[in-house]
């Protein structure tokens, strides 16, 4: 029998086994962000405003639904966010016109609705502190070489104390964790309530088969 | 069994709603003889618990999967974007769609449990060939709804994955270009591939899966269930013609079924609420991509519940042979009952020669299962070899080995 718990355990131990291969070549920093505070995120959404919409876009994403998830009201997100120029049901669209992109940067800049859930927040966070300037003094980036984007906190990097600067980007990490996958905090707030009930349940059904297996004899 | 013909009779007779149904349908005496009266060995133990879960994981699926079809867009266009919408927008959609996502992940894990039970106690020897038979193709059928489900999402990973698998059809001579081609209905994975995948994957698999279900079910009750003894209980009755050893399935079985679903819907919770990816082996990473075909992922890996016959197929050189191979790891499966030649089931009573082998089984299936997540190097491509040729010599050896096995002796009655 113990050899058989060995077999379970292992077979179980399956899905768990470490791997992920590719990925950035660089080692990532931790972003140690935090999905429950709402300050960061509200700063994340300001920052993303202001320093990623000009060519990135939250397709999947309303800002009513920003909101009233991260603690606004539906006329403050449209204020700090869309500069009163969108209207609360809007997707958060770039505010880059159609095909610039492709003519600026040579790159369509991609959505990055999902980009945390896709690369991790720690890549993200990683990503945009990694910047550098090569020979010719262009932007180049450790954790994606030959990125064509540019290093868009660069004014925070040269201005703010490197505290802040760290603070900047985690902010940013963290917003975009929760713009992956907006019901995460609802997710976890319900988890442990239904594991506490079949916990309950357990101990129900554990008691019934006492009571009826008494008169089996083995 | 006239026990149970006697209240068959008095059910019919009854004046009562009761009564006149079961004047017009077998109700009574189909609850008796599957539930009320099935009388099943009174020595279950921790193995016996997968089969009524797999069952419980079956009716998830079911559920999730059709409340998932009532947002979910089966076109190339819009089926990635359906899906954002159902986390995002759909009430619950969230807590559905990892409810059906862990559930084909648990259904897996269960059914491998499930597997080794009868490997363990030789649930697949006289008289329960038909039950393994029945079990194996339900295997079949699962990895293929598996498979089809996976394309569904439309990322990355759904879209290279399927276009991997099904080139594979094109290895086999002659007709492989022309076959993989009809599969597809394309020349490369597309919304066409997509929509065929999606009706077989919600109507056409599902309905095969419930119908085997229900001959596996009835197949078992026919012969009755093994146990971890290995030993028939029919062979000591009493008066009544009831098996000493033997319970009815209702209450007995059904509250401790009950306790061990709770125990598992636990674990469940805990994965959907907070682990749904998995690490990445429920939900892939790139699968939060949408399907591009003009970019390959740097590493294609199957989901991980196919790794250890896609470690075989990429073990092998040569193409075709590895279709072959990955083909016959689970062929050679249904031939258990036959490749077994030792009159003992249970591996409690077997000698050192079978446990040997099945430990060396288990170990190289579980080892191909982690070689086949990895991309392929030199030095992993000699070990998924080796562990393909350990795989494989267990069936290659069984046949030998179990004539003359070292058994010990049998007990008469169940522990």
């Amino acid at each position: 029998m113990k050899k058989l718990v060995w077999m379970f355990s292992l077979l179980l131990a399956m899905p768990f086994a470490a791997q992920s291969a590719g990925g950035p070549a660089i080692e990532l920093e931790p972003a140690e962000n935090n999905l429950r505070d709402q300050n960061s995120l509200q700063r994340g959404a300001v920052l993303f405003s202001n320093y990623c919409m000009a060519c990135h876009s939250l397709k999947y994403m309303r800002y009513n639904r920003i909101a009233r998830d991260i603690g606004w009201s539906d006329e403050e997100v449209v204020a700090k966010m869309a500069y009163g120029m969108n209207s609360v049901v809007d997707d958060v669209e770039t505010r880059m016109l159609p095909g610039v992109g492709m003519d600026v940067l040579g790159t369509e800049p991609p959505d990055l609705s999902l980009m945390a859930r896709l690369k991790g927040t720690d890549y993200i966070y990683t990503f945009l502190r990694s910047y550098y300037q090569d020979g010719q003094g262009k932007w180049n980036n450790h954790a994606l070489e030959g990125t064509s984007m540019p290093n868009v906190l660069e004014g925070i990097e040269r201005h703010a104390s490197s505290e802040d600067y760290a603070q900047a980007a985690r902010d940013i990490s963290n917003f975009l964790e929760y713009v992956g996958e907006p019901a995460k905090m609802k997710r976890m707030d319900l988890g442990w309530k239904v594991i506490a009930f079949l916990l309950v349940l357990l101990l129900l059904t554990y008691i019934l088969k006492k009571e009826y297996w008494r008169d089996i004899k083995h | 069994m006239s026990h149970k013909h006697s209240e068959t009779q008095a059910s019919e007779k009854q004046s009562s709603l009761l009564g006149w149904l079961d004047r017009r349908y077998p109700l009574v005496s189909t609850w008796n003889e599957h539930v009320g009266e099935y009388y099943a060995p009174k020595n279950f133990n921790f193995w016996y618990f997968f089969g009524s879960l797999a069952l419980l994981v079956l009716v998830n699926q079911f559920i999730t999967g059709i409340w998932l079809t009532m947002s979910y867009k089966p076109s190339a266009a819009e089926a990635f974007n359906s899906i954002e919408y159902i986390m995002r927008d759909v009430e619950w959609g969230w807590l559905i769609r990892y409810m059906h996502s862990t559930g084909a992940s648990a259904f897996f894990i269960v059914i491998y449990l499930h597997m080794m039970r009868g490997l363990l106690y030789g649930s697949y020897k006289e008289p329960r060939e038909l039950v393994w038979l029945l079990g194996m193709l339900l295997f079949l059928v699962l990895m293929a709804e598996a498979f089809m489900g996976y394309l569904l999402p439309w990322g990355q990973m759904s879209y290279w994955g399927a276009q991997v698998i099904i080139s594979l059809f094109g290895a086999i001579p002659v007709i492989g270009p022309d076959l993989a081609l009809w599969v597809r209905g394309d020349f490369v994975i597309s919304d066409v591939t997509l929509n065929r995948f999606f009706a077989l994957h919600v109507i056409a698999l599902p309905l095969i899966l419930i119908i085997l279900v229900f001959m596996h079910i009835v197949a078992l009750h026919k012969v009755g269930s093994n146990n971890p003894d290995g030993v028939e209980i029919k062979k000591y009755k009493n008066e009544s013609g009831l098996p000493i050893d033997g319970i009815p399935f209702h209450p007995y079985y059904s509250v401790k079924d009950s306790m061990g679903a709770v125990f598992f819907m636990i674990l469940f919770a805990f994965v959907v609420f907070y682990w749904p990816e998995g690490g990445g082996f429920f939900i892939e990473p790139p699968n939060f991509e949408p399907a591009n075909p003009l970019k390959t992922p740097d590493h294609i890996a199957p989901v991980w519940y196919f790794t250890p016959f896609y470690a075989i197929l990429r073990a092998v050189p040569d193409k075709f042979l590895g279709v072959v191979a990955m083909g016959g790891a689970i062929a050679v499966l249904f031939a258990m009952p036959w490749l077994d030649r030792c009159k003992v089931k249970s591996i409690r009573y077997r000698g050192a020669s079978f446990k040997l082998l099945l430990t060396m089984f288990v170990v190289s299936f579980i080892a191909l299962g982690y070689l086949g997540t990895q991309p392929s190097t030199p030095e992993l491509t000699k070990a998924a070899q080796l562990f393909t040729a350990l795989y494989f010599a267990f069936f290659l050896i069984l046949p030998f080995t179990s004539v003359n096995e070292k058994t010990k002796p049998i007990p008469e009655r169940v522990h």
